[in-house]
């Protein structure tokens, strides 16, 4: 698992490099520039949360110019292993994207005040932003397994529609279930009720990517 | 004799190209070079992926150290060398980032050992494999097929694109492999001076059958090519004719044994045949 992880981060090191650079200026832009107008931080948060996994997940495609793909299933991992490591590559660029947005945010609430209506918007950012990450790589690695490595720009951006689509769904069906104001506890058990639903939905889809990867031919 | 490799009607159809393996058998026995041999496309690449388990066979059997590996067979994999035609890694890795992937990939991996085989074939550490060379590029697969310590080395074109110095340096890597007893090369190759110099035994295929399987010193000291007339070729007992070939004036036969030939027929040239001789009969030829 250590090889496959180090493969991994061997194969976004090179994008995730740029994107750190441009999301660390981006940074101090947002952190500088007054918030009373939130739009350019939850801009910078949902970017930070999901544009690390997002790099991930189109390097992938660069694995697929040699025969790396091949010779992996000939080094001793399993199949299962292979795919358990880009999941958890995923959960780690997750959570890179989660500092930045996080430090981003911290930041320009310390210069400048609290921007939101609630406390709970710093939250719901969060959780928007996870649960776009974790349904679009949910959504991606069976298609990325079914359709093969050339595919792979089409199924990066249908899983990215997809999972906004969700997450904008999801979120309307709250907002019906509840016309009135929502109170804090709701909005806070409605977030956790998407993380929970996005994150066994990326569960899920670990033992599905597998199932398909076994069929695999190369 | 015990095999290392053994392969027994292995199947594999590809209804989208029509292309099919059928029941392809042979063995690799331990302490022995098996040199693959067949025209571009003839099945070499398809057989070693039902070796490896990257392609999922039909039927048949592929035994490896006597045992079927499953995928869950990590430490058999262990054991293996491969090497692909082209690119076995990604462009964007240094050797020293292979180095690290590989480390965490095989228990044995042995650093200081890769480091050897980089300094020997005059690899650059830190330059990025896309500026490498073709020869280069194989150079490195090479080096990392066997600094885990393999026992048996699977080479898949893996001489294509050397120049023949650094091919002949190569060859002689895997002849020192070999001499351990338990180690074993699987060389698939369609140069076939490659396998003349280094193989034990030579394995034929052709629109994904194997046609032959013959060990180098029966090649060597009894297969011939008998040029004849058509009179004399009608002359012939079929039972002799292995493949035949129409040239402008005369017939090209191949025959098991030059000797035997040379005796039984009278007056008819009878030549010493090469591994490209036999391919060519056996592939454009034509059988009794």
């Amino acid at each position: 698992m250590k090889g496959l992880l180090r493969n991994n981060l061997y194969a976004a090191l090179s994008n995730v490099k740029i994107f750190s650079v441009v999301m660390f200026l981006l940074g101090i832009f947002v952190v500088v520039m007054d918030n009373k107008i939130p739009s350019l931080l939850i801009g910078y948060m949902l970017l930070g949360i999901i544009g690390f996994h997002l790099n991930f997940i189109a390097s992938l495609r660069k694995e697929g110019s040699a025969k790396w793909s091949e010779y992996k299933l000939t080094a001793p991992v399993k199949r299962s292993a292979i795919v358990q490591s880009y999941f958890l590559s995923m959960l780690l660029w997750l959570a890179v994207g989660m500092v930045f947005a996080g430090a981003g945010a911290a930041l320009s609430i310390m210069l400048h005040g609290f921007p939101f209506d609630r406390n709970t918007d710093v939250f719901m950012l969060f959780v928007a932003g996870t649960g776009i990450s974790l349904f679009m790589g949910a959504i991606f690695f069976p298609l990325f397994y079914l359709g093969g490595e050339e595919q792979n720009e089409v199924f990066l951006v249908i899983s990215l529609l997809l999972s906004i689509g969700i997450i904008m769904g999801i979120t309307a069906f709250i907002n019906t279930l509840f016309p009135a104001r929502i109170s804090t506890i709701q909005i806070i058990l409605a977030g956790i009720t998407i993380l929970v639903g996005a994150l066994f939905v990326f569960i899920i889809s670990c033992p599905l990517a597998v199932a398909i990867y076994y069929k695999k031919e190369y | 004799m015990e095999n290392i490799l053994e392969l027994r009607q292995v199947s594999k159809t590809f209804p989208k190209s029509g292309f099919a393996l059928e029941n392809v058998t042979f063995s690799l026995p331990y302490g022995a070079i098996l040199g693959f041999v067949g025209e571009n496309g003839a099945g070499k690449t398809t057989a070693i992926g039902c070796i490896m388990n990257t392609i999922i066979k039909d039927n048949g059997t592929v035994k490896l150290f006597g045992k079927e590996m499953l995928d869950t067979d990590t430490e058999l994999r262990e054991k293996i060398g491969v090497v692909y035609d082209g690119g076995n890694f990604p462009v964007y890795w240094n050797a020293k980032q292979l180095s690290a992937v590989m480390e965490g990939l095989y228990k044995q991996w042995d650093t200081s050992l890769f480091q050897k085989y980089l300094d020997g074939f005059h690899l650059p550490v830190k330059q990025k494999i896309k500026h490498y060379s073709r020869g280069m590029t194989m150079k490195l697969a090479v080096a990392a097929a066997l600094a885990h310590h393999p026992q048996l080395l699977v080479l898949d074109e893996a001489t294509s694109g050397l120049d023949p110095v650094m091919r002949d340096e190569m060859l002689d890597i895997f002849l020192g492999f070999v001499q351990e007893e338990n180690h074993s090369v699987l060389l698939s190759s369609h140069i076939t001076s490659d396998l003349e110099k280094i193989a034990d035994y030579i394995t034929f295929i052709h629109n994904g059958k194997i046609i032959m399987t013959v060990s180098k010193n029966d090649l060597v000291y009894n297969y011939a090519v008998m040029r004849c007339r058509e009179s004399q070729f009608f002359a012939l007992d079929p039972g002799d004719i292995l493949a035949y070939r129409k040239r402008d004036f005369w017939i090209d036969v191949l025959v098991s044994s030059g000797k035997e030939a040379q005796r039984k027929y009278k007056g008819v040239v009878t030549d010493h045949v090469c591994v490209d001789e036999i391919m060519l009969l056996l592939v454009k030829g034509e059988r009794v």
